[in-house]
């Protein structure tokens, strides 16, 4: 004869609660939440003649089913990672500005290397707009306090920010690069004996 | 029964209009909606409690972990002053269509 164990109301409830918590978007505290839910239910069920088993399949299924739970708590539980990419990327763009600005005073320096002959007009347009550099870091990071301090379902992606950054970063490069480099050539144009 | 369309946009007047009775926790309020629309509006329950999470991050309600008459622990969610707010808007709203159904179905009884 085939041995039935008999339903154990607090060991379904725990599996049941171990499924829905795999989920990373369903916090600890929803489950706690849910779990007060199903017991309140169950205890309802009971009072009507349902035994402890149909009373918490049926309290379980009008929760409704992780598939469909995972999706709803993902829009109010947000993902820290969010977050931490938009801290990441504004590290690096600030370190990419102010290694630009430092690049920026290389033609300064061969200026002096130079005997004070003056660099192209090129150079010192550039050199001259390094001093703006500071602005789109402040600008960066007074997104980030937004995209941090915002309240959840209203998710900013770290892709548009990171587009944006990256991009900007090389619009700024290529002219400092420029920049830096007619000097260079006009200093090993002195420098090479005639 | 109403349709999955209807019932996720009257969650939030409803929630809102029994806590105006009183705080509540997610199961009584589901009990009390289902109650009250004497067995029409049927949510699909753990759908609430998003529900409820998102109205106290917009501070329309405020909730507390408390020890109910059974032993178990519950949240209550109580109205705050935006919530007041928020459903007084509500009301002009849904009673702005209402309404104008009543309007164009009493102008027009035999469309419906």
């Amino acid at each position: 004869m085939e041995h039935v164990s008999p339903f154990d109301l607090n060991t379904a409830l725990r599996l049941w609660l171990e499924q829905l918590g795999q989920s990373p978007q369903v916090k600890a505290e929803n489950l706690k939440e849910l779990e007060s839910h199903v017991c309140d239910s169950v205890t309802r069920l009971q009072t009507k003649g349902l035994s402890s088993e149909e009373s918490f399949l049926v309290a379980t299924h009008r929760v409704g089913s992780p598939a469909k739970l995972e999706p709803e708590f993902a829009k109010v539980n947000r993902n820290p990672l969010n977050k931490i990419l938009h801290g990441l990327i504004l590290i690096i763009f600030s370190v990419g500005c102010w290694l630009l600005w430092a690049i920026l005073h290389l033609p300064v320096m061969m200026g002096v290397a130079m005997h004070g002959r003056t660099p192209p007009a090129f150079t010192q347009f550039v050199v001259g707009c390094g001093a703006y550099l500071a602005a789109p870091p402040l600008l960066a990071a007074g997104y980030c306090l937004y995209v941090w301090t915002r309240k959840p379902g209203r998710e900013n992606s770290w892709v548009g920010f990171f587009a944006t950054t990256m991009a900007l970063l090389f619009f700024t490069t290529l002219p400092t690069l420029i920049a830096i480099l007619l000097p260079i050539i006009q200093f090993m144009n002195l420098a090479t004996p005639k | 029964m109403l349709s999955k369309e209807l019932v996720a946009a009257s969650t939030v007047p409803l929630v809102l209009s029994v806590l105006t009775q009183g705080e509540s926790y997610g199961y009584e309020l589901i009990q009390r909606v289902r109650e009250l629309s004497g067995g029409r509006i049927e949510w699909t329950e753990g759908m609430l409690y998003p529900v409820l999470h998102w109205m106290e991050e917009e501070e329309l309600i405020e909730s507390e972990w408390r020890e109910a008459e059974t032993g178990r622990k519950r949240k209550y969610y109580r109205l705050r002053k935006d919530g007041r707010k928020a459903l007084h808007e509500e009301k002009q709203q849904w009673l702005s269509v209402h309404d104008t159904l009543t309007k164009l179905w009493n102008t027009y009884p035999r469309s419906t």
